[in-house]
C-alpha cells in the first residue's frame, strides 16, 4: 500500500467523478426552476453520446479527418442533448407542473425507457468505442500518471459549469432564472416567463447531459446501458451535495469518484458501486437536504 | 387606464370575487378597502394574472388581457408589487431593481447601463436602497424590503402599478415614510390602485376609493364621501 498507487487512483477517479457531478449539475439546473428533474437523465446521456458518435462517424467518412470531426461533433452534440431536454420539458415534465401534480416523476421515467428502447433499434445492443483526437498515453506529473482524456473530462466539466454559473451572474438572463428559482410567482410580475425560463434549464440540463456523455464515451465505450450505473452515482452526488449548490456537487463528486477508485482497487472491482449506494444512504439517513443544500428531493 | 368589470375568479371551487367592477383613470390613484378576506388581494391577483379569472374583464390602456399569463400583462404595462413584498431574497438590491426593468432590457450584456437613469430615480427616493444596493434583499429589513418592491415596480415605468398592503407588518413610523412616498408618487402622476389596511391612511392620499365586501364593491366615492357614509365610517375608520 504504498502513497504513490492510492494518490494515483484517488486522482483519476476524482476526474472521473466529475462526469457525475456535472450530471447532478444538470438535476440542480432544473430543480432550481421547476422543483422537478428528469429521472430519464441517464437516457439522454446515452441518447446523447450515440447521436455524437454518429457525427464523428459521418466526418469520419468524409474524410474530414478525427480533429476535424471531433471538434464539429461537440457543438452538434450539445444542440442535441438540448433539444433532447425541450423535449422532454415539452413532453413530461410541463402538463405535470401545471396541474401541480408529481407526475413528472413517472412521465420523465417512462420517457427515458422509450429513449432506451429508441436508442437499441436504432444503434444496437453492442458497445463501440468512441474515437477522440485527445491521445490515451498518460504523462506523468509529480510520480503520478494521468491521463490526458480523464483531464479533459475535467477541463470540459468545471468550463461548462463555469460558463453556466457566469451566465446565470453576469446576464440579465441569468438573473431572471435566479428570480424564477426564488420566487417563481413574483418573477411573473417583472414580465419574466417561468415557462420559458424553464425551458432554458431543460435545455441546459440535456446539453449538459450530452457534455458528459461526450466526455466519458471515449474512456467507458458507448452503448444503450452505458448510463444505468453512472446516472445512480450522479443521484447520490446529488442527494449528498443536495440541489443547490454547484461547488457542492463538485467536491462531492470528486470524492466518491475517489472513492469508488480506491475501493474497487482494494476490495475488487465488485465493489466498484459500493461507496456511492453507502454515501446515498448515509446521507438520506443523515442530512436528507444534503452537505451543502437547503433543499431536499421530495421522497417518492 | 384600468378597467375591471364583473370581475369573477377565485381558487378551486371557491369562489372569491363575485362580480367585482372598479375603474382607475390615468394620473389618479385609488383605494381598495375591505375587511380582511374580502376578496382585496384576490382582486390584485385576477387584474395581474396570478390567477385566471373564470368571468368579466379587465382592459389595460385599451387591451383586454384577463386569460394572460402574468408575464405577459406585466410587458403590456403592469406592474404589481405583491402583498408580502416577495422580493428576490438571494438576489441583491440592485438586480431585484433591474429585474423590475426586465422587459424593457437587453437580456444579456448592457443592461445596467441602460437602466442607470430609472436606478439614480429609484435610489433617490429610496436612498437606503443606495446604501444597500449590493446586500442581498433577503437580509433587509421589512420597511427596507417594501421600499424596494415598490422601487422594483417602479423600475417598470408602468402605465398602472398595482401595491398591495404596503403597510404590512410595518412599525408605524415606518408606514408613514411608505405613505409620504405613495403621495410623492401620486405628484409625479402615477397611475396607481392601492389595497389598504390602513384605510384612514389610503383615504388621505386616494383620489378615489372603493370599499370591498364579500367579493364585489360595496360603497365607492371620493374619500370625502366616503368619510360621511355612516357604514364606512363604523366598518373602517371608527
Amino acid at each position: 500500500m504504498n502513497a504513490a498507487i492510492i494518490g494515483q487512483m484517488a486522482i483519476s477517479g476524482a476526474l472521473m467523478g466529475l462526469v457525475y457531478a456535472l450530471i447532478a449539475y444538470g438535476f440542480q439546473l432544473t430543480y432550481a426552476t421547476s422543483k422537478s428533474i428528469n429521472f430519464g437523465q441517464g437516457e439522454l446521456v446515452m441518447l446523447s453520446a450515440f447521436f455524437s458518435l454518429t457525427l464523428t462517424n459521418l466526418g469520419l467518412s468524409q474524410h474530414w479527418g478525427l480533429g476535424l470531426s471531433y471538434g464539429l461533433m461537440v457543438p452538434g452534440g450539445l444542440i442535441f442533448g438540448a433539444i433532447m431536454g425541450l423535449v422532454v420539458e415539452r413532453a413530461g415534465v410541463r402538463l405535470a407542473l401545471e396541474q401541480k401534480s408529481e407526475g413528472w416523476i413517472l412521465l420523465s421515467i417512462i420517457l427515458g425507457l422509450f429513449f432506451f428502447s429508441a436508442a437499441e433499434n436504432i444503434w444496437g445492443r453492442d458497445d463501440r468505442p468512441f474515437p477522440t483526437p485527445i491521445p490515451e498515453e498518460p504523462f506523468h506529473v509529480l510520480g503520478l500518471a494521468i491521463g490526458p482524456r480523464e483531464v479533459a473530462v475535467a477541463v470540459g466539466v468545471l468550463g461548462i459549469m463555469g460558463l453556466i454559473e457566469l451566465l446565470k451572474r453576469k446576464t440579465l438572463l441569468g438573473k431572471a432564472f435566479e428570480a424564477v428559482s426564488a420566487d417563481r410567482d413574483a418573477a411573473e410580475l417583472m414580465g419574466i416567463s417561468a415557462t420559458r425560463t424553464v425551458m432554458l434549464s431543460y435545455g441546459l440540463s440535456g446539453s449538459v447531459a450530452a457534455l458528459a456523455g461526450i466526455l466519458v464515451s471515449p474512456i467507458t465505450t458507448v452503448g444503450p446501458t452505458m448510463a444505468s450505473a453512472i446516472i445512480l452515482k450522479a443521484f447520490s452526488v446529488a442527494v449528498v451535495a443536495g440541489l443547490d449548490s454547484g461547488f457542492g456537487v463538485v467536491l462531492v463528486g470528486m470524492f466518491l469518484g475517489a472513492l469508488e477508485s480506491l475501493a474497487s482497487f482494494y476490495l475488487g472491482s465488485g465493489w466498484r458501486e459500493a461507496p456511492g449506494l453507502v454515501l446515498l444512504i448515509l446521507a438520506l439517513a443523515l442530512r436528507p437536504t444534503g452537505v451543502f443544500g437547503k433543499a431536499t428531493i421530495r421522497k417518492v | 387606464m384600468l378597467l375591471v368589470e364583473d370581475l369573477h375568479a377565485g381558487y378551486g371551487a371557491s369562489e372569491v370575487l363575485t362580480g367585482t367592477t372598479l375603474a382607475v383613470k390615468q394620473g389618479t390613484v385609488v383605494a381598495l378597502i375591505g375587511a380582511n378576506g374580502a376578496g382585496k388581494t384576490t382582486t390584485m391577483r385576477a387584474i395581474s394574472g396570478g390567477i385566471h379569472p373564470t368571468k368579466g374583464r379587465v382592459v389595460l390602456d385599451g387591451k383586454e388581457v384577463q386569460g394572460l399569463d402574468a408575464s405577459a400583462i406585466a410587458r403590456l404595462g403592469l406592474a404589481h408589487s405583491p402583498e408580502g413584498r416577495k422580493v428576490f431574497g438571494p438576489l441583491s438590491v440592485e438586480d431585484n431593481l433591474l429585474l423590475g426593468a426586465y422587459s424593457r432590457l437587453p437580456r444579456f450584456l448592457g443592461y445596467r447601463a441602460k437602466a442607470s437613469a430609472d436606478l439614480d430615480r429609484v435610489y433617490d427616493l429610496f436612498p437606503k436602497l443606495r446604501e444597500r444596493s449590493g446586500q442581498a434583499a433577503g437580509t433587509l429589513s421589512g420597511g427596507e424590503q417594501q421600499m424596494l418592491a415598490i422601487g422594483r415596480a417602479l423600475m417598470a415605468r408602468p402605465k398602472v402599478m398595482l401595491l398591495d398592503e404596503p403597510s404590512m407588518g410595518l412599525a408605524p413610523v415606518i408606514v408613514q415614510e411608505v405613505f409620504r412616498t405613495i403621495s410623492r408618487l401620486k405628484a409625479e402622476g402615477i397611475t396607481l390602485l392601492l389595497v389598504e389596511q390602513f384605510a384612514k391612511s389610503a383615504l388621505e392620499v386616494a383620489d378615489y376609493a372603493y370599499v370591498m365586501e364579500r367579493g364585489r364593491i360595496a360603497v365607492e366615492g371620493t374619500p370625502a364621501e366616503l368619510s360621511r357614509n355612516e357604514r364606512v365610517i363604523a366598518a373602517y375608520l371608527g
